[in-house]
């Protein structure tokens, strides 16, 4: 295919692309014909790609060809014709990747500037096989830039024109998986860490309306990948549930921090509405967990694979005893304040719980205290901390362990109940009474809602 | 330290929750639930909330969990309760829907188990039976298994509760519900004598159903002479009906014949009934029956049997309809529902003795009543043979036409049609001894005897055969039974017109037997409690008139409108009847005569041949005596007649037609006497001034003639009806002894 250069060279940039483009599609239909496996594009094409497509100076004398704004509108929408009408799914999947995996070169900058408006261009017209071929460049590619991708989105979305979030909104329908991979990335970008890493509400209303709506979309990428076990350490989560996690729980303390600079600049409106969301996306989450189960099984990966891995609930934990800790130095005397760390660690204790009875969390529970030990006090998390009591006291009622087939299946299989995780015995933790707020973890001790007898 | 103060602690927290961020107690109760998966309060919580939000899916979904986890639970057996009751009312509340549609979500099996379960705890029979009926509607297969021990249930509880009509609750589960999905099951094996056993109920519960009588609370007020309804309780008061035990709404059956149609079709295909397997109309179903009796005698053993009870139990299932669709025409009111639909254009109607001849000549009429009596011993002779459909053909009961208004009664050719329907099956029930025998057994069951409605289509039907005896002492019993009760008195005297039906029945009959004073008593009674008509009323008599274009043989019947302008001619005419022939014979007797001539001006000119036959009788006796003929002849005709008769040309009759005259005769002393006399000279002697002067005694008497002649003339405008009505209550004593 090096050889078409020479015939692209006089042409204007834009028909150049074109030609490039129209070649590109042949010549990926030859080599998904001829059956060879993989496919590889040689590295000529890639780089006609980059000189054409992309632009990039192929070598310092070469002269920068530019394409005007207009130009560039063009190709796009050449771009999206050309996805649209190509029907073979391995023949697009190639010439996306062609286009825009990354090389790890100069290029790969416009690169991401043109994906980005393609995307972009691809939502709001719907372009479907242009979002699935995103989708899949999303798990194939380093997590920095799928991050980016996605702020591509959220600002064309979400900031650059107020009122367009319901265009952004029907991608869950046009592409699920597109979608799914979408709230992975803005979980991962918008990690509440800083004002301008707060998700903004348009997004956070869109992606709880999703969820509500179908709370298996957030599992659509898992269910879709044949799982190779090692994924790239790079990539995006395949889930998003890490980061809603990770959103739902430090987002009382988060907002609260916003609200009171909001305050200090003067209005504040919609700090009010995220408390309600969050409440509701933390339910679909630990509803997506209790799900999880039979998805496991079916895919015979009960208890083998964790969705939620556990350094990062760790570090979920200490960032949120980090943060609590600055409160508690800063607001002392404000009631509100305390109810928020307790809303933010009740949620962390639920989502810690539910995890791991869907054995999306792999661990014991004295790795959880172990994580947990610079946590004040909560008397759910020490409820979660120290596990069910083991006896139960009504002996007619079987104690039943959320199996995954409690679920959906018939009754005669609580025949074969599951054994119940073991209880880790007791032990006190080394960390455990070190500092006055922290979690008072101890053998035998009684919880306080525990009425003494 | 214990797992139930734990739990206590979760749910309280997401009670607390619940009202201000229902998401938050979710996930807490998501929580507990993996904690603790075995603790009964948190999952019935999490339903709670869900219920409480009418999510059906996930409320569903719970109740599933619950049911499968925690099957002793008291609280989830009175949540199914809830939900089973829902499943049972028809209320179209927004929670009562939720609920069904809770019970929806549910996977079958559950459903299945949940009712099943939900049965068992059940009581009362009735409820028992509609949670059992919900479970085999829903799972076809469960119907062999319950289906006929719920159908037998049923007709236990029947028993044992002492029901007193077979239009009861129960009943109504068993024929609407129960046996359609029985008798359409073919998994089921059904031995022959159950299925005509449950078709019997059938049959019973439906024919009891439509022949319902009208609410006791509602007040039926028929309407006189076709007028409009007056009542405004009378729409809808009328349509209601409640069986006891069930709601407004499924005490409600649609198309009773039809759904008996239908399980005759069920039971036919499966008792393997000979004939064509789909029965699509009584009509079909009616010729199917006659077939195959013809060739009845001719079967032997059980396929004789077989053949006999098909036969029997549809010839029963169409005489019934067709004697209900009769008397529902005949006499509306007596039925819930058809009241209202026949009310409104006609009242009860009478079968009676056809009287439009009345006015022929009497020597026409004495023949073919002769011959009349001679056919219908003959036709009583071969009561039980069938013969063919020709009506012509035969004697007296099978040629037998009857008249009926067709303007007034617009459903005529229906009416009719189903008389002789139901005549007809019922002659064929009579036909065959072995049919008779199975069909009496059916009637003891039923108790048709009790059956008021069934006893007029009986009474009507002998009536028709012209076994007038035994038609009267029915009618006899039925007076007796259907007095009017003070409460029916309605203020257009309906009640009391329909109480004269059987009078007026037995008028009729005891014409028709010879017996005049009989007849003329029961008839003056009639009139006796009638309230005359308006004079303008004549018009529907032309009608008659002119319909009457064929000779009539004198054994025609007619159905008379139950209303007085319609009675009040009729007996009138029955009256002429009695006296015509009286009047009419070779001896000498007057009072007859002049009964007959006062009758006549009823309907007039339409007796003017018989008019002229009375003077011709006069003129042959040279003189004529009856004393009321000033009271009740306006007829101005006959007046000219009769002062023609005294002048020379008329041939000098003598008559002596003054009430005075004969008093002063026969009865000189009498203070009224003396009373009338002054009155009557003072008459003369004003008379005098104005007239020629005459002589003698008698010339007084010939001035009161004219006197009352000129009056007479006058009074021509006066109701003729009021006149006539007048003679009948004033004269009835000697009326009816002027009668042998």
């Amino acid at each position: 295919m090096g050889d078409i250069r020479q015939s692209l060279l006089p042409r204007d940039v834009l028909s150049a692309a074109k030609e490039l483009l129209y070649h590109l599609d042949i010549y990926i239909c030859n080599l998904v014909q001829s059956g060879r496996q993989p496919p590889l594009v040689d590295s000529k094409t890639l780089e006609l790609v980059e000189e054409f497509i992309l632009h990039a100076p192929k070598d310092r004398n070469a002269p920068v060809r530019k394409m005007s704004a207009l130009q560039e509108l063009q190709l796009l929408e050449i771009m999206c014709s050309c996805f649209q009408e190509q029907s073979r799914d391995a023949v697009r999947q190639l010439i996306f990747s062609t286009l825009f995996n990354l090389q790890g070169n100069q290029a790969d900058e416009s690169r991401m500037m043109l994906l980005g408006k393609l995307v972009s261009m691809a939502v709001a017209v719907g372009r479907v096989p242009i979002l699935e071929c995103a989708a899949t460049w999303f798990q194939r590619t380093h997590g920095v830039y799928c991050v980016r991708l996605a702020q591509v989105l959220v600002d064309d979305y979400c900031s650059m024109v107020p009122g367009s979030g319901p265009t952004l909104h029907n991608i869950h329908s046009m592409s699920p998986r597109f979608c799914c991979q979408f709230i992975t990335a803005v979980t991962t970008l918008y990690d509440l860490s800083s004002e301008e890493l707060t998700p903004p509400l348009e997004l956070l209303q869109m992606i709880v309306l999703w969820i509500q709506e179908d709370p298996r979309l957030v599992l659509i990428t898992f269910l879709n990948t044949p799982l190779s076990g090692n994924q790239p350490l790079s990539c995006l989560d395949v889930t998003p549930l890490g980061g809603l996690v990770r959103w739902c729980i430090k987002a009382p303390l988060a907002y609260r921090r916003n609200e009171k600079q909001v305050r200090t600049n003067g209005s504040s409106e919609s700090e009010t509405d995220a408390g309600p969301l969050f409440s509701a996306l933390h339910l679909s989450v630990l509803q997506v967990f209790m799900l999880l189960p039979n998805i496991l099984s079916e895919k015979g990966l009960y208890g083998h694979l964790a969705l939620l891995q556990l350094d990062s609930v760790a570090a979920l934990t200490s960032d949120l005893a980090r943060l609590l800790e600055q409160t508690d130095e800063h607001t002392h005397t404000c009631a509100d304040a305390h109810a928020l760390s307790q809303l933010a660690l009740d949620r962390l204790a639920q989502a810690l719980q539910v995890a791991m009875a869907s054995r999306a969390l792999l661990c014991s529970r004295e790795d959880l205290r172990a994580i947990c030990s610079r946590l004040p006090h909560n008397n759910l998390l020490q409820l979660v901390l120290s596990g069910p009591v083991m006896y139960y006291n009504n002996i007619h009622t079987p104690p039943l362990a959320y199996s995954p087939h409690t679920a959906h299946s018939p009754i005669a299989s609580h025949t074969t109940l599951p054994t119940l995780p073991t209880h880790t015995p007791l032990v006190s933790h080394p960390a455990s009474h070190t500092q006055y707020h922290t979690q008072p973890f101890m053998t035998g001790v009684q919880f306080p809602f525990r009425p003494s007898h | 330290m214990s797992a139930q103060k734990d739990c206590e602690f979760l749910v309280k927290k997401a009670r607390e929750l619940v009202s201000e961020d229902p998401c938050a107690a979710k996930a807490w109760l998501i929580t507990a639930r993996t904690l603790y998966p075995a603790d009964f309060n948190i999952q019935y919580e999490m339903y709670i909330i869900e219920r409480n939000a009418e999510k059906t899916a996930s409320a569903g979904r719970l109740l599933y969990d619950m049911f499968i986890n925690f099957p002793d639970q008291p609280i989830v057996w009175r949540e199914i309760s809830v939900i089973t009751a829902a499943l049972r009312s028809d209320s179209q509340d927004k929670h009562a829907q939720f609920l069904r549609g809770l019970f929806e979500t549910l996977p079958g099996r559950v459903q299945c188990e949940m009712l099943l379960k939900a049965t068992e705890q059940c009581f009362n029979t009735l409820e028992k039976a509609e949670m059992l009926l919900l479970l085999l509607k829903r799972f076809p297969e469960s119907v062999v298994q319950h289906g006929v021990n719920l159908g037998e249930t049923l007709l236990e509880a029947e028993v044992s509760e002492n029901v007193e009509t077979p239009v009861n609750c129960f009943r109504k589960l068993f024929v609407c519900d129960v046996l359609p999905l029985v008798m359409n099951n073919m998994d089921m094996r059904l031995p022959t004598s159950l299925m005509q056993k449950y078709i019997l109920k059938a049959a019973e519960f439906y024919i009891g159903y439509v022949s319902r009588g009208p609410s006791p609370d509602v007040q039926i007020q028929g309407t006189q002479d076709g007028g409009t309804l007056k009542s405004p309780g009378v729409s809808r008061g009328s349509q209601r009906y409640v069986i006891d035990g069930l709601s407004e709404k499924s005490s409600v059956v649609a198309e009773p014949w039809e759904r008996l149609l239908d399980i005759v079709t069920v039971v036919g295909a499966r008792c393997e009934w000979q004939g064509d397997k789909g029965q699509r109309n009584y009509v079909d179903l009616f010729q199917r029956v006659k077939e195959l009796c013809r060739y009845l005698p001719s079967l032997e053993g059980e396929t004789r049997s077989r053949c006999c009870s098909q036969v029997v139990i549809c010839t029963a299932l169409i005489l019934f309809r067709s004697a209900f669709l009769y008397v529902s025409a005949v006499q509306p009111s007596l039925f819930q529902g058809q009241s209202l639909l026949h009310a409104m254009n006609s009242g009860p109607w009478i079968l009676v003795e056809d009287l439009s001849s009345v006015y022929s000549d009497v020597d026409v009429e004495r023949a073919a009543l002769k011959h009349a009596h001679k056919k219908r011993k003959l036709v009583d002779g071969r009561e039980k043979t069938m013969s063919s459909d020709d009506e012509e053909g035969l004697g007296k009961s099978r040629g037998r036409h009857i008249f009926v208004n067709k303007a007034e009664m617009p459903s005529w050719a229906e009416t009719l049609e189903s008389f002789r329907t139901a005549r007809e099956s019922w002659d064929l029930l009579y036909s065959h001894d072995g049919l008779e025998t199975e069909f009496k057994k059916i009637c003891a069951a039923w108790k048709t005897e009790s059956w008021l409605w069934f006893r007029i289509f009986l009474t009507d039907m002998i009536i028709y055969q012209g076994q007038y005896r035994k038609a009267l002492s029915s009618l006899h019993q039925m007076a007796a039974v259907h007095q009017p009760q003070p409460g029916q008195q309605s203020p257009s005297g309906q009640a009391s017109l329909e109480h004269h039906r059987a009078l007026i029945q037995q008028a009729s009959c005891h014409y028709a037997l010879g017996e005049y004073r009989m007849a003329c008593e029961k008839l003056l009674d009639v009139v006796g409690g009638l309230v005359p008509p308006s004079q303008d009323l004549n018009r529907s008599h032309e009608d008659q008139g002119r319909t009457k274009t064929r000779p009539r043989r004198g054994n025609d019947l007619r159905l008379l409108p139950c209303t007085s302008r319609a009675v009040l001619p009729f007996c009138l005419q029955l009256m002429l009847a009695l006296f015509k022939l009286r009047a009419f014979t070779d001896s000498r007797d007057d009072l007859s005569l002049g009964h007959v001539v006062v009758l006549l001006q009823f309907d007039w000119p339409q007796g003017e041949m018989l008019f002229l036959k009375a003077v011709e009788k006069i003129c042959q006796q040279g003189s004529f005596q009856y004393e009321n003929f000033f009271n009740y002849v306006t007829n101005i005709d006959m007046l000219e007649e009769f002062a023609y008769l005294r002048t020379p040309e008329g041939g000098r009759i003598q008559l002596e037609l003054l009430p005075n005259q004969g008093m002063l005769i026969k009865n000189p002393s009498p203070a009224l006497g003396v009373e009338l006399n002054t009155l009557l000279l003072q008459g003369v002697q004003t008379m005098d001034r104005h007239h020629t002067v005459t002589r003698g005694i008698t010339k007084g008497v010939k001035e009161d003639f004219r006197l009352a002649m000129e009056r007479q003339v006058s009074r021509c405008g006066e109701n003729l009806f009021s006149v006539l009505h007048r003679f009948c209550v004033n004269e009835k004593i000697i009326i009816i002894q002027s009668l042998p």
